[in-house]
């Protein structure tokens, strides 16, 4: 098949050099078929059976993406190879930095990782800033004609019913049905689609919010006791203001089912030009995506097994762990020691931020803790690791750096950790930009959270990573006198910390644990004792 | 002035043709329409005839996928007065008419394919980029489909001196018709393929157009030269073997080096190959090297020109030898068992 008229095919341009080249690991193989791929391309028939590496095609999806269809993107994904050039500017104080590795933008690369883990993105920002355009992009990414892509979009209006949204029982069935299972139900087409687009999600009505949530959450969807199973897709949603700010209140449930959150950042005017060329030639990005960047269903699958293979070394896993660490514990409210968290406050009605304020002897500037009102979800931190993962297969890599984890977590957790912006941290000097700018604050909390760690010298003085170890290599033949030594080790240390040591958050889970190893330990002596 | 034809397709998508140039010269503001119109009278218009003589019913699809790439081209500078050098032009005025049946129904394919295949050879200082055309160019009415004729592009690659191809185009070859397989590695049309075919694997230094083979050790190929002159080497290169290759290494950088009848190419070794060197040596196996010549257990050879030889490799079939008056690496062919 030849491309179709009308098709600038230099604005199809996908970088045919690698776009962050690794060195070769395999055995040189020289194949002649080389002689035609390069410099210019043979279109779709030979794009179709291109054996380009999965991360490979990744990346040209970006920087196409980057460098033709977004006019003005914005760096702030930053790596370094080197110390970077930094300058202070402003009455303020910014800091502005040229990162001196490739460094990405968080607009474009956050949904295309959300394409490929098939998760869930919201873009959030004014009107007009393309939120939607991206979002149809990555459905043509994905495969789809642009009008299909159009066609499916879900446009939330105050209007919208669940029948809108989910579909309709066939007008005949209902009157002829004589049971429930003879209604057919005619559903929507975007249920079956791999990327489903939810344009101004906020203006939904609350009970269609329900139905959207059971879509979303569960993957199915539900109409007169009929089911849709929808098949595993990437989401895109959309929203002009996400604080609350649409005709009507997102229920908390559906915000939580959100895995990142981007933000269409201000259009530079220094790129007007550009801007102008694409209203005199009428050109689109989602009608000239060049083939080399459509992704089939069983590539995006493999694309999900690739990323998942991605390994986390335990120093970069242990860092994640002291950071979460930091937030769920709320000294006064609760009693018994596992009910002390921020969970058991908010659950009985209580401000936790107004009962971390009562805590006394903590250094409330230097526990990070009192930064936020809540801790962090099991999904969520699930959905970290997940784009952690994605992000360092994205950058060519076999294992997630630190630099990785510390970039997507901002937009990870941008919804799911939030402020108590009468925290001493957000009064200190240079913090009040902090209160309106999350991405900066949650990345500053990280970089506070690492210091500390490094600190405290956790990577080579943890003796709760010593006990775990010591657990996980087996309790099988371990002796009474070794498990009563066990015990009593784990019972000196909880002791030590126990002399005169304030309690943070870190401190906290880890007595937890230690908590659970005694009773492991315990238990193993009583089944011992009975043989 | 360009034929009637062309002009009828050019204006009839006027619209579509100008949005094109505008939105390439957005890009690339140094794109000048008198180059391109120039390659569109002089190079796309004989082309389009060739084809609205051969298969009219593509004409208009085919002018139109010519003038895309003939941009794509330009702004490549690969066309035009700002080309380096006239390779790409010269495939498609000389290369692709002949073929103008093959490729009328698959034309985005076969000018992207032509095009790169050209530049390729054109960039690669040490191939016979003339002989590369002429050969397709002369294939095309043997070729069935586009498909093979592709394929008989890529094997006379390989034997225009881009040696790296010999492994994978000799693959190829296996696909292709007996009368075009031999047709495509230059053996006489009565060869037997399986004979031909069996000869070429055995020794990189069988050439089917010329198929006696040497009863004595002689300099076949100097590969790389001093980078002052563009080529790779910016000090006296050494040499040592590595499996059927050889690896050159210049300063701090070393070269893969694939070398058979038709060519020798140099490649910039991995940090992989690099790790494995073995030492540089005036002596390899039965292979030693005494002040100018080279003594083997099949002869010897004095290389006086070159000058006091520094390394010296082999492996079955060839000797690689570098010496203080050369910045390229000799290679001598050993005799035909």
């Amino acid at each position: 098949m030849e491309m179709p008229m009308g098709l600038p095919k230099v604005f199809q341009r996908v970088s045919q050099t690698p776009t962050n080249p690794h060195a070769a690991q395999t055995a040189r193989i020289f194949d002649v078929a080389d002689l035609y791929r390069t410099p210019v391309s043979q279109g779709p028939e030979v794009s179709a059976t291109s054996t380009v590496p999965l991360d490979e095609k990744l990346r040209q999806a970006y920087f196409w993406i980057v460098n033709t269809a977004i006019i003005s993107p914005h760096y702030d994904i930053e790596y370094n190879e080197a110390p970077p050039q930094s300058f202070v500017i402003g009455d303020s104080k910014g800091l502005l930095t040229l990162p001196s590795a490739q460094s990405y933008s968080s607009y474009v690369l956050l949904p295309l990782l959300t394409f490929a883990t098939r998760r869930k993105c919201l873009f959030i920002g004014g009107p007009g800033r393309g939120k939607t355009a991206s979002a149809i992009l990555m459905g043509v990414i994905a495969g789809y004609p642009v009008r299909e892509v159009r066609r499916a979009m879900q446009h939330g209006q105050p209007q919208m019913t669940i029948a809108d949204l989910l579909g309709n029982p066939l007008p005949a069935d209902l009157v002829q049905a004589q049971k429930m299972e003879d209604i057919r139900i005619s559903w929507r087409s975007w249920l079956s689609m791999r990327v489903k687009i939810i344009d101004e999600y906020n203006r939904i009505p609350t009970r269609t919010q329900s139905a959207l949530l059971t879509v979303m959450g569960d993957n199915y969807a539900e109409v007169l006791n009929h089911i849709f199973e929808c098949p595993e897709s990437a989401w895109f949603l959309t929203a002009n203001d996400d604080r609350g700010g649409g005709t009507y209140q997102v229920i908390e449930a559906l915000r939580d089912r959100i895995d990142v959150v981007v933000q269409a950042l201000a259009f530079n005017p220094r790129f007007l030009r550009d801007l102008l060329m694409r209203i005199e030639e009428n050109i689109r990005p989602e009608d000239v995506v060049p083939p080399q960047i459509v992704f089939t269903e069983a590539e995006v699958d493999r694309l999900q097994e690739e990323i998942r293979a991605i390994t986390v070394p335990t120093e970069v896993r242990r860092r994640l762990e002291f950071f979460i660490s930091q937030f769920e514990l709320c000294e006064s409210a609760g009693a018994q020691f596992e009910y002390k968290t921020k969970d058991t406050a908010r659950l009985a009605g209580v401000d936790p931020g107004t009962l971390s304020a009562q805590d006394t002897g903590r250094d409330r500037l230097k526990d990070l803790g009192c930064q936020t009102t809540n801790g962090l979800s099991v999904r969520a931190m699930m959905t970290l690791l997940v784009y952690a993962k994605a992000m360092s297969y994205f950058r060519g890599n076999q294992a997630i750096e630190l630099e990785d984890l510390r970039q997507v977590l901002p937009f990870v957790l941008h919804d799911k950790l939030t402020p108590d912006i009468e925290a001493p941290f957000f009064d200190a000097a240079g913090n009040s930009a902090y209160r309106t700018d999350r991405i900066g604050w949650q990345r500053r909390l990280f970089d506070l959270a690492c210091a500390e760690y490094d600190r405290l010298d956790l990577d080579r003085d943890d003796p709760v990573a010593t006990l775990e170890l010591e657990f996980d290599r087996g309790l099988d033949g371990l002796t009474e006198s070794e498990t009563r030594t066990r015990l009593a080790k784990i019972e000196r240390l909880i002791g030590e910390w126990a002399k005169g040591r304030k309690l943070y958050g870190h401190l906290y889970d880890d007595l937890l644990k230690l908590k659970y190893l005694h009773q492991r330990y315990t238990n193993y002596l009583r089944w011992l004792k009975t043989q | 002035m360009i034929s009637a034809r062309f002009a009828q397709v050019l204006r009839s998508g006027r619209d579509h043709f100008n949005k094109r140039f505008a939105a390439a010269r957005h890009s690339d503001p140094q794109l000048d329409w008198e180059t391109f119109t120039r390659f569109l009278a002089d190079v796309v218009d004989p082309l389009v005839q060739a084809v609205d003589l051969a298969a009219p019913e593509h004409t208009a699809d085919f002018a139109t996928h010519a003038y895309d790439v003939g941009l794509e081209l330009a702004t490549l500078r690969l066309i035009g007065t700002a080309a380096k050098n006239r390779a790409v032009e010269a495939a498609w005025q000389r290369a692709l008419p002949p073929a103008a049946r093959l490729v009328a129904a698959h034309p985005r394919r076969a000018l992207a394919a032509i095009s790169n295949a050209a530049h390729q050879l054109a960039v690669n200082g040490s191939t016979r980029h003339a002989e590369w055309v002429s050969t397709v160019a002369q294939l095309a009415p043997q070729s069935a489909n586009l498909d093979d004729w592709l394929k008989v592009g890529e094997v006379a690659a390989w034997r225009a001196g881009l040696a790296h191809y010999r492994s994978s185009a000799l693959t190829l070859c296996e696909t292709l018709t007996e009368p075009l397989a031999l047709a495509a590695v230059g053996a006489p049309s009565h060869a037997s393929w399986p004979k031909v075919r069996a000869e070429l694997l055995a020794n990189p230094w069988h050439d089917p157009a010329n198929p006696h083979p040497a009863t004595a050790l002689r300099v076949t190929r100097q590969a790389g030269g001093f980078r002052g002159f563009g080529r790779e080497f910016s000090e006296r290169p050494v040499v040592v073997a590595q499996g059927e290759h050889f690896v050159a290494t210049s300063g701090d950088t070393s070269w893969v080096l694939i070398a058979d009848a038709f060519g020798a190419t140099l490649h910039r070794a991995t940090e992989d190959e690099q790790a494995v060197l073995q030492p540089v040596s005036l002596s390899a196996g039965k292979v030693s090297a005494t002040g100018t010549r080279v003594v083997t257990g099949d002869g010897e050879i004095d290389l006086g020109e070159f000058g006091p030889i520094t390394s010296v490799a082999a492996n079955g079939t060839t000797i690689a030898v570098t010496a203080q008056l050369t910045y390229a690496v000799v290679l001598i062919a050993r005799p035909g068992k």
